[in-house]
Protein backbone atom coordinates (compact mmCIF):
# COMPACT_ATOMS: atom_id res chain seq x y z
CA UNK A 1 0.00 0.00 0.00
CA UNK A 2 1.17 3.46 -1.22
CA UNK A 3 2.09 5.83 2.06
CA UNK A 4 -0.56 8.64 1.62
CA UNK A 5 1.22 12.06 1.03
CA UNK A 6 1.52 13.97 3.92
CA UNK A 7 -0.55 17.36 4.24
CA UNK A 8 1.35 18.67 6.90
CA UNK A 9 2.80 21.10 7.35
CA UNK A 10 0.41 23.72 5.59
CA UNK A 11 1.29 26.56 4.14
CA UNK A 12 -0.07 30.11 4.77
CA UNK A 13 -2.90 31.20 3.35
CA UNK A 14 -4.37 27.72 3.31
CA UNK A 15 -6.20 27.59 6.18
CA UNK A 16 -6.78 31.43 7.04
CA UNK A 17 -3.39 33.09 6.23
CA UNK A 18 -1.21 34.88 8.38
CA UNK A 19 -3.81 35.67 10.82
CA UNK A 20 -5.04 32.07 11.93
CA UNK A 21 -2.09 29.67 10.96
CA UNK A 22 -2.46 26.32 11.85
CA UNK A 23 -0.10 25.03 13.45
CA UNK A 24 2.54 22.32 12.04
CA UNK A 25 2.58 18.95 13.37
CA UNK A 26 5.20 16.28 13.35
CA UNK A 27 2.65 13.71 11.60
CA UNK A 28 -0.78 14.02 9.87
CA UNK A 29 -3.43 13.21 12.31
CA UNK A 30 -4.70 10.01 9.94
CA UNK A 31 -0.97 7.93 10.44
CA UNK A 32 -1.02 7.32 13.68
CA UNK A 33 0.89 5.51 15.49
CA UNK A 34 -1.02 2.65 16.29
CA UNK A 35 -3.85 2.23 14.44
CA UNK A 36 -4.33 -1.82 14.38
CA UNK A 37 -7.59 -0.98 16.07
CA UNK A 38 -9.09 0.83 13.05
CA UNK A 39 -11.86 -1.01 11.85
CA UNK A 40 -13.21 1.43 9.22
CA UNK A 41 -12.36 4.79 7.56
CA UNK A 42 -12.52 7.83 9.69
CA UNK A 43 -14.04 10.08 7.00
CA UNK A 44 -16.80 6.97 6.25
CA UNK A 45 -17.53 7.03 9.71
CA UNK A 46 -17.84 10.76 9.95
CA UNK A 47 -19.83 11.15 6.98
CA UNK A 48 -22.37 8.16 8.00
CA UNK A 49 -22.82 9.91 12.04
CA UNK A 50 -23.87 13.37 9.98
CA UNK A 51 -26.47 11.75 8.06
CA UNK A 52 -27.67 9.23 11.12
CA UNK A 53 -26.09 9.82 14.46
CA UNK A 54 -24.80 6.62 15.61
CA UNK A 55 -24.01 5.60 12.22
CA UNK A 56 -20.71 6.35 12.08
CA UNK A 57 -19.91 4.27 15.08
CA UNK A 58 -22.36 1.27 14.13
CA UNK A 59 -19.95 1.21 10.45
CA UNK A 60 -17.10 0.95 13.69
CA UNK A 61 -18.55 -1.92 14.80
CA UNK A 62 -19.74 -0.30 18.14
CA UNK A 63 -23.77 -0.83 18.07
CA UNK A 64 -23.96 0.18 21.88
CA UNK A 65 -22.52 3.21 21.42
CA UNK A 66 -24.13 4.09 18.32
CA UNK A 67 -27.71 3.40 19.53
CA UNK A 68 -26.98 5.46 22.48
CA UNK A 69 -25.85 8.62 20.32
CA UNK A 70 -28.92 7.58 18.01
CA UNK A 71 -31.24 7.85 20.93
CA UNK A 72 -29.45 10.83 22.36
CA UNK A 73 -29.59 12.86 19.26
CA UNK A 74 -32.59 12.04 17.61
CA UNK A 75 -34.72 11.84 20.93
CA UNK A 76 -33.83 15.45 22.01
CA UNK A 77 -34.54 16.36 18.41
CA UNK A 78 -37.67 14.83 18.27
CA UNK A 79 -39.21 16.49 21.42
CA UNK A 80 -37.66 19.73 20.43
CA UNK A 81 -39.95 18.94 16.62
CA UNK A 82 -43.27 17.97 18.47
CA UNK A 83 -42.87 21.27 21.08
CA UNK A 84 -42.00 23.52 17.84
CA UNK A 85 -44.52 21.07 15.94
CA UNK A 86 -41.90 21.95 13.27
CA UNK A 87 -42.61 25.35 13.03
CA UNK A 88 -38.68 27.09 13.62
CA UNK A 89 -37.80 27.84 10.40
CA UNK A 90 -41.18 29.68 9.87
CA UNK A 91 -39.00 32.39 11.65
CA UNK A 92 -37.05 32.90 8.67
CA UNK A 93 -38.08 36.07 6.58
CA UNK A 94 -39.76 34.98 3.21
CA UNK A 95 -36.96 36.30 1.61
CA UNK A 96 -34.71 34.30 2.62
CA UNK A 97 -36.38 31.09 2.83
CA UNK A 98 -34.40 29.01 -0.06
CA UNK A 99 -32.72 25.73 -0.31
CA UNK A 100 -29.78 25.94 1.13
CA UNK A 101 -31.22 28.62 3.95
CA UNK A 102 -30.66 26.10 6.80
CA UNK A 103 -27.22 25.49 6.21
CA UNK A 104 -25.88 28.18 8.40
CA UNK A 105 -28.05 26.77 11.55
CA UNK A 106 -26.96 24.72 14.65
CA UNK A 107 -29.52 22.14 13.35
CA UNK A 108 -27.13 21.30 10.21
CA UNK A 109 -25.05 19.11 12.96
CA UNK A 110 -27.90 16.71 12.34
CA UNK A 111 -28.58 16.46 8.90
CA UNK A 112 -30.12 13.59 9.00
CA UNK A 113 -33.01 15.54 11.24
CA UNK A 114 -32.28 18.77 9.26
CA UNK A 115 -33.48 16.87 6.12
CA UNK A 116 -36.54 15.09 8.03
CA UNK A 117 -37.37 18.72 9.14
CA UNK A 118 -37.32 20.63 5.83
CA UNK A 119 -39.13 17.61 3.97
CA UNK A 120 -42.07 17.51 6.24
CA UNK A 121 -42.96 20.74 7.43
CA UNK A 122 -40.33 23.08 5.47
CA UNK A 123 -40.94 27.10 6.04
CA UNK A 124 -44.36 26.18 6.57
CA UNK A 125 -47.39 26.84 4.71
CA UNK A 126 -48.19 30.30 2.81
CA UNK A 127 -51.34 31.05 4.34
CA UNK A 128 -53.40 35.16 4.73
CA UNK A 129 -54.10 33.70 8.22
CA UNK A 130 -51.85 34.43 10.75
CA UNK A 131 -51.37 31.84 13.08
CA UNK A 132 -49.88 31.89 16.58
CA UNK A 133 -46.44 30.09 17.54
CA UNK A 134 -46.78 26.73 19.56
CA UNK A 135 -46.38 27.58 23.37
CA UNK A 136 -43.38 25.77 23.62
CA UNK A 137 -41.73 26.87 20.36
CA UNK A 138 -38.58 28.62 21.70
CA UNK A 139 -37.57 25.49 23.70
CA UNK A 140 -38.25 23.13 20.87
CA UNK A 141 -36.02 25.01 18.87
CA UNK A 142 -33.51 25.12 20.86
CA UNK A 143 -33.76 21.32 21.42
CA UNK A 144 -33.37 20.87 17.88
CA UNK A 145 -30.51 23.23 17.70
CA UNK A 146 -28.94 21.37 20.58
CA UNK A 147 -29.13 17.83 18.71
CA UNK A 148 -26.91 19.31 15.88
CA UNK A 149 -24.34 20.69 18.35
CA UNK A 150 -25.05 17.65 20.24
CA UNK A 151 -24.65 15.17 16.84
CA UNK A 152 -21.59 17.23 15.75
CA UNK A 153 -19.70 15.91 18.75
CA UNK A 154 -20.46 12.36 18.04
CA UNK A 155 -19.24 12.67 14.61
CA UNK A 156 -15.50 13.94 16.43
CA UNK A 157 -15.47 10.68 18.57
CA UNK A 158 -16.46 8.47 15.38
CA UNK A 159 -13.76 9.89 13.77
CA UNK A 160 -11.22 9.76 16.53
CA UNK A 161 -12.82 6.28 17.30
CA UNK A 162 -11.53 5.30 13.51
CA UNK A 163 -8.25 6.54 13.94
CA UNK A 164 -6.86 5.95 17.59
CA UNK A 165 -6.79 2.44 19.32
CA UNK A 166 -8.17 1.55 22.83
CA UNK A 167 -4.10 2.06 23.80
CA UNK A 168 -4.10 5.76 22.58
CA UNK A 169 -7.15 5.93 24.48
CA UNK A 170 -5.85 5.75 27.78
CA UNK A 171 -3.93 8.64 27.53
CA UNK A 172 -6.65 11.40 28.51
CA UNK A 173 -10.34 12.43 27.80
CA UNK A 174 -11.77 11.70 25.04
CA UNK A 175 -11.33 15.60 22.71
CA UNK A 176 -14.72 15.46 21.74
CA UNK A 177 -16.32 15.32 25.20
CA UNK A 178 -14.13 18.26 25.93
CA UNK A 179 -15.20 19.75 23.11
CA UNK A 180 -18.56 19.62 23.47
CA UNK A 181 -17.75 20.99 27.30
CA UNK A 182 -16.35 23.82 25.47
CA UNK A 183 -19.13 24.24 23.83
CA UNK A 184 -21.29 24.11 26.62
CA UNK A 185 -19.13 26.99 28.49
CA UNK A 186 -16.58 28.99 26.85
CA UNK A 187 -13.25 28.09 28.67
CA UNK A 188 -14.52 24.75 30.35
CA UNK A 189 -12.91 22.97 27.90
CA UNK A 190 -9.13 24.17 28.63
CA UNK A 191 -10.16 24.12 32.36
CA UNK A 192 -10.33 20.35 31.96
CA UNK A 193 -7.04 20.29 30.37
CA UNK A 194 -5.38 21.82 33.16
CA UNK A 195 -4.67 24.86 30.66
CA UNK A 196 -6.00 27.31 33.49
CA UNK A 197 -4.68 30.23 32.34
CA UNK A 198 -5.93 30.25 29.19
CA UNK A 199 -9.46 28.67 29.90
CA UNK A 200 -10.03 32.16 32.50
CA UNK A 201 -8.55 33.83 29.64
CA UNK A 202 -10.94 32.67 27.07
CA UNK A 203 -13.87 32.40 29.90
CA UNK A 204 -13.39 36.42 30.30
CA UNK A 205 -13.14 36.96 26.46
CA UNK A 206 -15.81 35.10 25.24
CA UNK A 207 -18.35 35.84 27.95
CA UNK A 208 -17.63 39.79 27.98
CA UNK A 209 -17.90 40.39 24.27
CA UNK A 210 -21.01 38.34 24.42
CA UNK A 211 -22.66 40.40 27.49
CA UNK A 212 -21.20 43.51 25.57
CA UNK A 213 -23.05 42.33 22.70
CA UNK A 214 -26.38 41.47 24.33
CA UNK A 215 -26.15 44.87 26.32
CA UNK A 216 -25.71 47.03 22.85
CA UNK A 217 -28.26 44.83 21.01
CA UNK A 218 -30.71 45.99 24.38
CA UNK A 219 -31.54 41.98 24.47
CA UNK A 220 -32.95 42.04 20.99
CA UNK A 221 -30.23 39.28 19.92
CA UNK A 222 -31.54 36.67 22.15
CA UNK A 223 -34.90 35.99 20.39
CA UNK A 224 -34.37 33.50 17.32
CA UNK A 225 -37.70 34.69 15.98
CA UNK A 226 -36.38 38.11 15.62
CA UNK A 227 -32.88 37.62 14.57
CA UNK A 228 -32.52 33.95 13.20
CA UNK A 229 -28.98 34.09 11.99
CA UNK A 230 -27.57 35.55 14.73
CA UNK A 231 -28.98 33.51 16.81
CA UNK A 232 -27.58 30.60 15.82
CA UNK A 233 -23.91 32.71 15.39
CA UNK A 234 -24.12 33.32 19.45
CA UNK A 235 -25.85 29.78 20.29
CA UNK A 236 -22.52 28.65 19.64
CA UNK A 237 -21.34 30.12 23.00
CA UNK A 238 -23.23 27.70 24.64
CA UNK A 239 -24.65 28.00 28.30
CA UNK A 240 -24.36 31.95 28.68
CA UNK A 241 -26.49 31.93 26.07
CA UNK A 242 -28.91 30.10 26.89
CA UNK A 243 -29.06 31.42 30.25
CA UNK A 244 -29.37 34.78 29.28
CA UNK A 245 -32.01 33.83 27.08
CA UNK A 246 -34.64 32.18 29.30
CA UNK A 247 -33.59 34.28 32.17
CA UNK A 248 -34.56 37.27 30.82
CA UNK A 249 -37.74 36.09 28.56
CA UNK A 250 -36.81 37.97 24.90
CA UNK A 251 -37.85 41.19 26.08
CA UNK A 252 -39.74 42.86 23.13
CA UNK A 253 -37.69 45.62 21.78
CA UNK A 254 -40.00 49.04 22.64
CA UNK A 255 -38.14 51.69 20.82
CA UNK A 256 -34.86 52.38 19.04
CA UNK A 257 -31.98 50.79 19.45
CA UNK A 258 -28.89 53.27 18.64
CA UNK A 259 -26.25 50.51 18.09
CA UNK A 260 -28.20 47.49 17.58
CA UNK A 261 -26.00 46.20 14.76
CA UNK A 262 -22.89 46.55 16.67
CA UNK A 263 -24.55 44.31 19.68
CA UNK A 264 -26.02 41.80 17.16
CA UNK A 265 -22.49 41.38 15.28
CA UNK A 266 -20.34 41.34 18.92
CA UNK A 267 -22.68 38.91 20.10
CA UNK A 268 -22.96 37.05 17.02
CA UNK A 269 -19.03 36.47 16.94
CA UNK A 270 -18.66 36.04 20.49
CA UNK A 271 -20.08 32.30 19.40
CA UNK A 272 -18.10 31.88 16.09
CA UNK A 273 -14.57 32.39 18.62
CA UNK A 274 -15.85 29.89 20.88
CA UNK A 275 -15.71 27.35 17.84
CA UNK A 276 -11.81 28.11 18.01
CA UNK A 277 -11.67 27.46 21.29
CA UNK A 278 -13.83 24.10 20.65
CA UNK A 279 -11.05 23.00 17.85
CA UNK A 280 -7.95 24.46 20.17
CA UNK A 281 -9.16 21.88 22.98
CA UNK A 282 -10.19 19.21 20.14
CA UNK A 283 -6.33 19.64 18.81
CA UNK A 284 -4.69 19.72 22.33
CA UNK A 285 -6.71 16.18 23.36
CA UNK A 286 -6.04 14.62 20.29
CA UNK A 287 -2.43 15.50 20.69
CA UNK A 288 -2.04 14.11 24.03
CA UNK A 289 -3.48 10.92 22.74
CA UNK A 290 -0.97 10.58 20.34
CA UNK A 291 1.36 11.22 22.35
CA UNK A 292 2.70 14.61 21.08
CA UNK A 293 3.57 17.95 23.16
CA UNK A 294 0.83 20.08 22.24
CA UNK A 295 2.16 22.75 24.21
CA UNK A 296 5.37 22.79 21.59
CA UNK A 297 3.49 23.10 18.70
CA UNK A 298 3.74 26.56 17.12
CA UNK A 299 2.27 28.28 13.14
CA UNK A 300 4.78 28.53 10.46
CA UNK A 301 5.39 32.17 10.84
CA UNK A 302 6.18 32.06 14.20
CA UNK A 303 8.81 29.48 13.10
CA UNK A 304 10.27 31.80 10.44
CA UNK A 305 10.62 34.58 13.05
CA UNK A 306 12.30 32.36 15.26
CA UNK B 1 -18.31 61.18 18.45
CA UNK B 2 -20.43 58.42 16.39
CA UNK B 3 -17.42 56.98 14.34
CA UNK B 4 -14.78 56.88 17.69
CA UNK B 5 -17.40 54.57 19.35
CA UNK B 6 -17.35 52.38 16.15
CA UNK B 7 -13.63 52.70 15.70
CA UNK B 8 -13.63 51.65 19.68
CA UNK B 9 -16.19 48.66 19.38
CA UNK B 10 -14.02 47.58 16.00
CA UNK B 11 -10.99 47.72 18.07
CA UNK B 12 -12.41 45.49 21.43
CA UNK B 13 -13.73 43.01 18.66
CA UNK B 14 -10.35 42.91 16.95
CA UNK B 15 -8.37 42.51 19.90
CA UNK B 16 -10.89 39.46 20.50
CA UNK B 17 -10.51 37.62 17.42
CA UNK B 18 -6.47 37.93 17.07
CA UNK B 19 -6.41 36.71 20.79
CA UNK B 20 -8.16 33.94 20.01
CA UNK B 21 -6.35 33.54 16.29
CA UNK B 22 -3.16 33.11 18.54
CA UNK B 23 -4.26 30.97 21.12
CA UNK B 24 -5.32 28.76 18.14
CA UNK B 25 -2.06 28.76 16.55
CA UNK B 26 -0.37 28.55 19.40
CA UNK B 27 0.10 25.64 22.05
CA UNK B 28 2.08 27.92 24.49
CA UNK B 29 0.50 30.71 26.03
CA UNK B 30 3.70 33.03 26.10
CA UNK B 31 4.25 32.05 22.63
CA UNK B 32 1.08 32.99 21.87
CA UNK B 33 0.55 35.95 23.81
CA UNK B 34 3.77 37.38 22.43
CA UNK B 35 2.45 37.22 18.97
CA UNK B 36 -0.61 39.16 19.24
CA UNK B 37 1.05 42.55 18.54
CA UNK B 38 2.13 41.62 15.39
CA UNK B 39 -0.82 40.12 14.28
CA UNK B 40 -3.10 42.91 15.70
CA UNK B 41 -0.87 45.07 13.55
CA UNK B 42 -1.70 42.61 10.47
CA UNK B 43 -5.36 42.28 11.15
CA UNK B 44 -5.86 46.35 11.65
CA UNK B 45 -3.83 47.31 8.63
CA UNK B 46 -5.51 44.67 6.41
CA UNK B 47 -8.94 45.57 7.64
CA UNK B 48 -7.93 49.52 7.14
CA UNK B 49 -6.64 48.46 3.49
CA UNK B 50 -10.02 46.37 2.97
CA UNK B 51 -12.00 49.46 4.18
CA UNK B 52 -10.23 52.49 1.97
CA UNK B 53 -10.72 49.88 -1.09
CA UNK B 54 -14.08 49.45 -0.26
CA UNK B 55 -14.59 53.66 0.15
CA UNK B 56 -12.57 53.85 -3.21
CA UNK B 57 -14.80 51.67 -4.84
CA UNK B 58 -17.87 53.51 -3.39
CA UNK B 59 -16.53 56.95 -4.29
CA UNK B 60 -15.50 55.59 -8.09
CA UNK B 61 -18.67 53.34 -9.19
CA UNK B 62 -22.01 53.95 -7.04
CA UNK B 63 -21.63 57.36 -5.99
CA UNK B 64 -25.05 59.76 -7.04
CA UNK B 65 -23.77 63.21 -6.58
Amino acid sequence: MLPRPNPWPLRPFQLGGWLIQRPLRKSPPTALKSNSASTGDANVATLLSWFVPGAGHFYLGKPKTALIAFLVVEGLFAIGLALSKGMTYEFLDPELQGRFAMLLTPEVGNLGGLLYQMRGYGFGQVTTVPHAWPAHIMLGSLLTALSGILNACVMMQANLDARISGEDRQRGRSPALLAGFAWLLPGLGHFLQGRRARAFLVFFLLVGLFALGTGLAAQSNLSRERHFYYWAGQFLIGLPAIATEFISGRPPVTGEITHVDAGLTIACIAGLLNVMAMLDVFRYGEDVLLGEAPEKRTSPGAEAAA
Amino acid sequence: MELGIHILLFTLVAGGIVLMGAFYAEGGNATALASVPRRLFMFLASCALLAGIMLLCEHTFASVS
